[in-house]
């Protein structure tokens, strides 16, 4: 009989090689067509179904916003500097502002503050929500796709009319922020971030609780302490990893140092506890909205703050949904920096890809490869 | 403030006293933003004596700076130490200056493994070599990208 010829190669399996122990290794390519959210690749070398060796590609999504920021006026860049997550852009606006202010001296006055706080808030939930719904379609299960998408209505409808813009609010500016907190939202944040608790109970019984998740995800992508900080891990990863760190404690901006909340950590290193700090990130910013409008001090929201970046140098850097979103920042004294750089949470965490994907099965990939969050806009700028 | 400008001075005498020809500049520039410069040649032993005797365990980023009318690249590394709680608010900056001509520097990425895509982001931005670098390739650019490096002042924006 004879033999049958062999299948032609599927279009993603990019080639098929020997490695130096005899064994047939297989190279695949995951993406770049949105291989989660946002256009990326990961080249993948298997032996069998066990990862031997991955590679971040990114750069499909490059904007070259820091060139871009060298030659507009700061102002012009705000909607750009937000473009690269649009989930969380408050958080990355904020630190964009917060370098600008630096340099100039300026200091928002105490609502400012606090209604930037309410803002990055209502964000990082944003954020947390659009990684969870994703994750839970990564996972295949279709309820975790559909509730968390439907609950963020419930925040953009209160950034919308904080704001007057859904997700890109270019809210936070050089002095304090645009909008005063209108008539009654404080009533209706309070009553939202109430009932979205009651949500994430349901989550937990649904999702976070349940063996369909629970099974895939413990004990996969581990990533140890000691490794989460020599790559220089942040945010969510690092905190899974067992680092308390977080730059609204350990380095307080705005209103942080006044308001109460819990940093999330546990030592485990691996999908599931990265994946449950978000939740538990999500109940403390539920609290945080809550202090916010009920102790919000009365006065004006933004002081004058020139169009000029002066002569000198800042860094500054918040906590966003991601981790540490930072901006190094030179000015000459024009109302151009002469150089921006910008340095967000995905960029930094896509060091611990390879140390996730590598030795855990294909079929392991989407669980420990989501679990970072990683937004390759994010990361590319 | 006070108090935090007193560990920022004795972190910059510490460094100074282990390195004195070595660091040429050191100053605070604002509060827990403390930064020095440092000749080329010797920046990966300050990186080794940072991380092993000072905690600055952590890279937060390595930013190029093109400096076209004084004729030279800087590179700052942005170090922080995840170690010492106290010390979590503090970023120093460690930066080296180069010649335009020669961009040739030593790679960081033996000190701090997380430097590796910032140093390769560099390398393809401003066409600076990292020697030692395990991987100096094009990481957001386009493969067939050949152009000049793009973040060089001399690389106008189109609209500009």
């Amino acid at each position: 009989m004879a033999v049958p010829e062999k299948p032609a190669p599927l279009a993603a399996v990019e080639s098929a090689k020997t490695s130096e122990s005899g064994a047939q290794t297989l190279t695949v390519s995951v993406g770049p067509q949105h291989s989660g959210s946002g256009h990326m690749r990961l080249i993948i070398e298997l032996d069998g179904d066990i990862i031997v060796d991955a590679a971040p590609d990114p750069g499909y999504v490059h904007r070259g916003i820091e060139k871009i920021c060298e030659v507009r006026n700061i102002i012009k860049s705000i909607p750009v500097i937000e473009r690269p997550a649009i989930i969380d852009s408050s958080n990355l606006n904020h630190a964009y502002i917060k370098a600008i202010e630096e340099l100039q001296g300026v200091e928002p006055p105490p609502r400012g503050k606090y209604l930037r706080c309410l803002l990055n808030e209502m964000n990082r939930i944003m954020s947390h929500l659009y990684w969870l719904s994703i994750y839970g379609v990564f996972l295949g299960h279709t309820t975790m796709f559909m509730w968390p998408l439907g609950d963020r209505e419930l925040f953009i409808d209160l950034a919308e009319r904080l704001t007057g813009a859904r997700i890109t609010h270019s809210y936070i500016v050089p002095g304090g922020v645009r909008r005063d907190l209108p008539q009654g939202l404080a009533e209706e944040a309070a009553k939202r971030t109430e009932y979205f608790e009651k949500r994430l109970d349901e989550y937990d019984k649904i999702f976070f609780n349940n063996p369909l998740f629970t099974s895939r995800s413990k004990g996969v992508g581990v990533l140890p302490k000691n490794q989460a900080i020599a790559l220089g891990c942040t945010g969510p990863t690092l905190r899974g990893s067992g680092v308390d760190a977080d730059l609204r404690k350990d380095e307080p901006y705005a209103a942080y140092s006044e308001l109460d909340f819990e940093v999330p950590t546990r030592n485990e290193g691996d999908s599931y506890s990265r994946a449950v700090i978000r939740m538990d990130e999500m109940r403390e910013s539920c609290k945080l909205i809550r202090q916010i409008v009920k102790e919000i001090p009365p006065g004006p929201i933004r002081r004058k703050a020139p169009i000029v970046v002066p002569r000198g140098e800042a860094y500054s850097r918040v906590e966003s949904a991601r981790g540490e979103c930072s901006f190094y920042m030179i000015g000459e004294g024009g109302d151009k920096p002469y150089r921006v750089r910008y340095i967000t949470g995905s960029y930094r965490n896509m060091a611990a890809i390879p140390v996730l994907l590598i030795g855990g099965h294909m079929a392991d990939m989407p669980t420990a490869w989501w679990s970072v969050d990683y937004w390759p806009v994010e990361a590319d700028r | 403030m006070s108090h935090s400008q007193t560990r920022e001075d004795g972190l910059i005498r510490k460094i100074k006293e282990q390195f004195p020809n070595d660091v040429k500049e050191a100053r605070v520039i604002r509060r827990s933003r403390p930064e020095i410069v440092v000749v080329p040649e010797k920046i990966r032993e300050v990186a080794l004596f940072l991380r092993d005797q000072l905690g600055f365990d952590h890279a937060n980023g390595v930013s190029g700076v093109d400096y076209n009318r004084e004729g030279r690249f800087e590179i700052v590394y942005h170090t922080s130490s995840l170690q010492n709680k106290e010390m979590r608010d503090l970023v120093l900056a460690v930066k080296e200056s180069i010649p335009r001509t020669s961009p040739k520097v030593t790679s960081l990425t033996s000190v701090w493994p997380g430097v590796e895509y910032f140093e390769r982001e560099t390398f393809e931005m401003f066409g600076i070599t990292f020697e030692g670098h395990p991987r100096l390739e094009k990481l957001f650019l386009t493969d067939n990208w050949d152009g000049p490096p793009p973040l060089r002042k001399e690389v106008r924006f189109p609209t500009d």
